[in-house]
């Protein structure tokens, strides 16, 4: 792993069934992820990715590219639009240090209006 | 930010009666400790893999996905919040000044090792930071950043720190 090293894009669509059993298996039951009467009543478009799935596709990510054997020590993410279903999420990350035994990834997964996550997995390399 | 600069989007004694609550909560330190329901166990790790499309013989094999740490100490369905919980403490302060929106905006998480399964899991909550006000794209509100701290025993084993915006939503409406 070296700086510059590009991860190839991974294009995932978001479905309800996406988004409610990544809640469901993140044990986050608020009603915005499973709920769409309830998303729309509280000024949602719909029921939206929440923020632990956000995370953990972001480790899933690096990981189908790294592999599962590399060991992470830091995932940071700054959100933005939210993910909806029937949109697409899609990742692109590049190395962008590698320094003090520790490799430091870029990542953006962008919906359709925009970055639904910036951020950094951090792994030791 | 000046003072005056300040009242054109707060109210000056509304903004000193927050970070005065903000100070008092800060002081509480770690606060709020609490359990996971369960020990790290592999059902729960193999509905999160199938859920995320993430297969790994690592992970089917007694290690969790680092991510994962979170999950264990959520509320789940029903869950109540400790008395004194210093992030719950400080968006109650913020709602009944008015900011009634919520938005995650931040989340950075560190991971000291995996967990491994059978292993109990033990969170606990701080305030960090209350920033604010600040005019935003959802509406004037304040920045409020918790840390939490995961523990095996009296190991650290994961923190993150996690930041919120709580504001009064553009229109008036909540």
């Amino acid at each position: 792993m070296k700086a510059g090293d590009e991860i190839p894009v991974w294009v995932l669509p978001i479905t309800p069934t996406l988004v409610v059993s990544t809640a469901i298996a993140t044990r986050d039951f608020q009603d915005v992820h499973h709920d769409r009467d309830r998303a729309q009543a509280a000024g949602s478009k719909d029921i939206f990715m929440n923020i632990l799935t956000s995370t953990a596709l972001c480790e899933r990510y690096v990981t189908d590219w790294a592999g599962t054997d590399v060991q992470i020590k830091g995932i940071s993410i700054r959100l933005g639009a939210p993910a909806y279903p029937y949109d697409t999420l899609s990742f692109s990350g590049e190395v962008i240090e590698v320094a003090d035994g520790e490799a430091t990834i870029k990542v953006t997964g962008e919906v359709s209006v925009g970055a639904h996550v910036t951020g950094t997995v951090r792994v030791a390399a | 930010m000046s003072t005056e600069a300040r009242q054109t989007l707060v109210d000056e004694a509304v903004h000193e009666k927050i970070m005065a609550a903000a100070d008092e909560i800060k002081a509480w330190g770690e606060a709020a400790a609490r359990d996971a329901r369960d020990l790290v166990n592999q059902p729960t790790i193999n509905n999160w893999l199938e859920a995320m499309g993430l297969d790994s013989d690592r992970f089917r094999q007694g290690e969790a996905p680092p991510s994962m740490a979170q999950v264990w100490t959520m509320y789940g369905q029903g869950g109540r919040h400790p008395d004194r919980d210093p992030l719950h403490a400080m968006m109650n302060v913020l709602s009944d000044a008015g900011f009634n929106g919520v938005l995650g905006t931040n989340s950075e998480q560190s991971y000291d090792r995996y967990l491994r399964v059978g292993e109990q899991v033990r969170v606990t909550t701080a305030l960090d930071s209350v920033v604010g006000p600040k005019s935003t794209g959802m509406g004037v509100g304040y920045f409020v950043t918790s840390k939490s701290t995961w523990y095996v025993g009296e190991e650290r084993v994961a923190t993150m720190l996690f930041r919120v915006l709580k504001f009064i939503p553009k229109g008036g409406a909540s």
